[in-house]
């Protein structure tokens, strides 16, 4: 069972050196470095890289250590809260036991560690969904999202944190890779189109909805097809999935008892100069003014966890986690992933009409990450 | 001339009193009870009293805020001149006997109606002062001067509010009002029509400009009624219509493309009613987007130049569109407690969305 408190489990020492990394000036890259430097990549740089790394991770991840102690509401006590702190604390573990890397060899069992690091906090966001969910069934029925702001800022930060830390480790492991994709520096993409990633990812969207409701209503994608810029694909699949998802079923909701065909969903690709700007449209009859605060919180969610309390934290089954994907964390985080390189989600709706969403995404990539 | 300093005048009793009146609570009024108060001869000498006591205190107010100004804005000339606007009809209306009967009212709303006319032009006076201010700190960006900002958002707020209670009160006494109208209040106002009426006005103003202007296509459903003052509509709608238009004429003048359409879409739900004013005119960046609500921030030019006692009827006329039309809007739309919000695509288009709030039970902010 998960130990309570820090130092019924850790050494004092490993609590002290949590503290210290904890406190030390957290470094931030942007798009445009990680690209730049990850085109060249040479053992040298790998071994800069890797060493990097190795310093910056600890003072990352001790940050949410110490964060995740220190929540409010008894958050930090609950069952599923406490497994997340323990991978964190194995993971700063890993990372300050292992030893200066001098050689090529030292880097690539480093990155090997890491990678399994990475692997290890693979459910953390439906874990730590579970905790709040374990602590929404103590609180008092009638406190309501808005007094919860404390959490909701906490884990903004917590997931964003989070982005980071996985864009890192990733675009580490990636540049290891002997066999890349043309104009592909890791994971990213330097000549990336977004009317492609946008069609991919409606038809994602559209199969999810299909198999939900029988029927799915048609996207239509307007923008340069000739148009690319340097970006993440996944994170932009992501993005976008989730909002021509949430449009799809707001329509299929609205006329499935209709003898009206389905107005079709309408995305925009515009590109200026400073940024690409992603606008998913539908018909879907809207959001009330007074219900928009609440799709961007954390601790409204209409979907059931399929984590529930009944399930061993102990035991996550492969099965459990492909159920995973489709849940309602889907808005909050997409909008953590345009902030991360310094775009943004905004999301505005005609009440009795349809929503539209604006993905704003920066072209130049010279935005240094955000580091809560 | 105007006087420099309240204290410096032969006035402190005024200035007492100003303070005394200042610190009153303000009363808000929703424009749902605004629209069941109708205009019987006890209503009206109820409203008259109801008037004759709150107006002071919100005039006090913006006198006491007029008067401490950062960055030495409470100085400049054209600020003391609003000053001095809101000094006399305070004064009017605290020297105003109280209102016993009928007779009372009427000479009461003949007065009131004229401190209405004598602050017709208090935005672009406002502006004056502060481009005045502008000019002897150029390096102020509109960042620095939040204050500023925020000062103005109060009291142009507070403006529309005091208008507001005045309009009502004087249009009660109309004896021929027109069918479901309460005063400035159209209980049955088809937004889809209004609409339509400012997207022409607007179109007129562009044909003039540039000769040639985008067509606007209106979606909705024309029997859509609800309650609300249409002269506040229409002034929001002209305005955005307005600058979708000119940014649309911008960016297509020398093209051999034809200008695509404005369209506007009206929308009605159980809380709101939502007016989405949509152009491909080439969007704002987003870097851009936080100036087009400033006031400190025109490229127009201020039609009352340094010489600020021209004031005639026909400079009134062009006061709207002289860059504080789209800040003074969202205060428009947010006095009946709704909204205005603008999302831009840079490179494509810029979309306006207007929310009004359908039931008219919101009461009017008091800053």
């Amino acid at each position: 069972m998960a130990a309570k408190k820090l130092y019924e489990s850790f050494s004092r020492e490993l609590i002290e050196e949590v503290h210290r990394w904890g406190s030390m000036k957290q470094t931030g890259v942007s798009l445009k470095y990680m690209m730049e430097f990850g085109s060249k990549p040479t053992p040298r740089n790998l071994l800069i890289s890797s060493q990097f790394l190795h310093k910056e991770l600890p003072m990352r991840i001790a940050r949410r250590v110490i964060d995740l102690q220190t929540l409010p509401y008894g958050l930090s006590l609950k069952p599923a809260v406490l497994k997340v702190r323990d991978w964190y604390l194995d993971s700063f573990r890993d990372l300050r036991s292992f030893p200066d890397i001098k050689d090529e060899n030292d880097e690539l069992e480093f990155t090997k560690m890491i990678n399994l690091v990475k692997v290890r906090h693979n459910n953390v966001v439906p874990m730590m969904a579970l905790g709040v969910q374990q602590l929404k069934k103590d609180l008092h029925p009638k406190i309501d999202y808005k007094d919860l702001d404390e959490i909701h800022q906490f884990l903004d930060r917590f997931y964003m944190s989070r982005i980071g830390i996985r864009m890192l480790i990733g675009q580490h492991v990636a540049l290891h890779d002997p066999n890349p994709p043309p104009d592909c520096v890791g994971y990213i993409h330097t000549k990336m189109s977004p009317l492609e990633v946008a069609r991919d990812a409606s038809e994602d969207a559209r199969s999810i909805c299909l198999r939900e409701y029988g029927s799915a209503p048609k996207v239509n994608i307007y923008g340069d097809p000739n148009f690319t810029f340097p970006y993440v694909p996944t994170h932009l699949h992501l993005m976008v999935f989730e909002l021509v998802k949430n449009s799809l079923r707001a329509v299929e909701e609205r006329f499935v008892d209709s003898d009206k065909v389905a107005p079709p969903v309408r995305i925009i690709v515009a590109d200026g100069l400073e940024d690409v700007t992603i606008k998913i449209s539908d018909e879907g009859g809207g959001i009330p003014r007074s219900g928009l605060p609440k799709i961007f919180t954390y601790l409204y969610s209409t979907a059931r966890n399929p984590l529930d309390e009944h399930s061993d934290l102990d035991t996550i089954d492969l099965a459990t986690v492909s159920t995973l994907a489709g849940y309602e964390y889907g808005l909050p985080i997409s909008r953590l992933y345009a902030r991360y390189f310094g775009g943004d989600l905004q999301i505005i709706s005609m009440e009795g009409y349809g929503t539209d969403a604006y993905l704003h995404l920066s072209r130049l990539g010279d935005s240094q990450e955000p580091l809560p | 001339m105007a006087k420099k300093k309240l204290s410096d005048s032969l006035v402190k009793e005024l200035a007492e009193e100003v303070k005394e009146w200042g610190s009153m609570k303000q009363t808000g009024v929703s424009l749902k009870h605004m629209m069941n108060f109708g205009g019987s001869s006890k209503n009206l000498l109820i409203s008259g009293q109801f008037v004759h006591k709150e107006l002071p205190i919100r005039i006090a107010r913006r006198v006491i805020e007029l008067e401490n100004l950062p960055y030495g804005l409470s100085t400049k000339n054209a600020v003391l001149q609003v000053r001095d606007w809101y000094l006399e009809s305070f004064r009017d209306l605290r020297s105003y006997p109280e209102i016993k009967d009928k007779n009372d009212d009427l000479k009461f709303t003949q007065m009131v109606k004229m401190i209405k006319v004598r602050h017709n032009n208090v935005v672009p006076m406002m502006a004056l002062g502060v481009q005045q201010l502008k000019k002897e700190r150029p390096q102020f960006d509109y960042k620095d001067l939040k204050e500023v900002h925020q000062f103005l958002d109060r009291f142009y707020l507070s403006r529309i509010g005091i208008r507001m209670l005045i309009g009502q009160h004087v249009a009660l006494h109309d004896p021929n009002p027109l069918p479901n109208c309460v005063g400035y209040i159209h209980t049955k106002m088809s937004p889809l029509e209004v609409v339509r009426d400012a997207s022409e006005d607007a179109r007129s103003i562009c044909l003039r400009e540039y000769g040639s202007t985008p067509e606007v296509n209106i979606y909705g459903d024309p029997d859509l009624t609800f309650p609300y003052v249409p002269s506040h509509l229409h002034m929001m709608v002209f305005e955005l219509v307005k600058n979708s238009a000119r940014a649309v004429q911008e960016r297509f003048m020398d093209s051999d493309d034809e200008a695509p359409p404005i369209r506007i879409i009206v929308a009605g739900g159980l809380e709101d009613v939502t007016i989405k004013i949509s152009d491909e005119g080439g969007g704002i960046p987003r870097s851009g987007l936080p100036k087009i609500f400033t006031y400190l921030y025109s490229t127009a030019e201020n039609p009352l130049d340094e010489d600020f006692t021209t004031t005639g009827a026909a400079t009134a006329c062009t006061m709207a569109g002289y860059g504080y039309g789209i800040p003074i809007s969202r205060l428009y739309a947010r006095y009946f407690g709704g909204d205005l919000q603008i999302l831009s695509m840079e490179g494509y288009g810029t979309d306006a969305f207007l929310h009004l709030l359908r039931l008219g039970d919101s009461q009017e902010p008091l800053p």
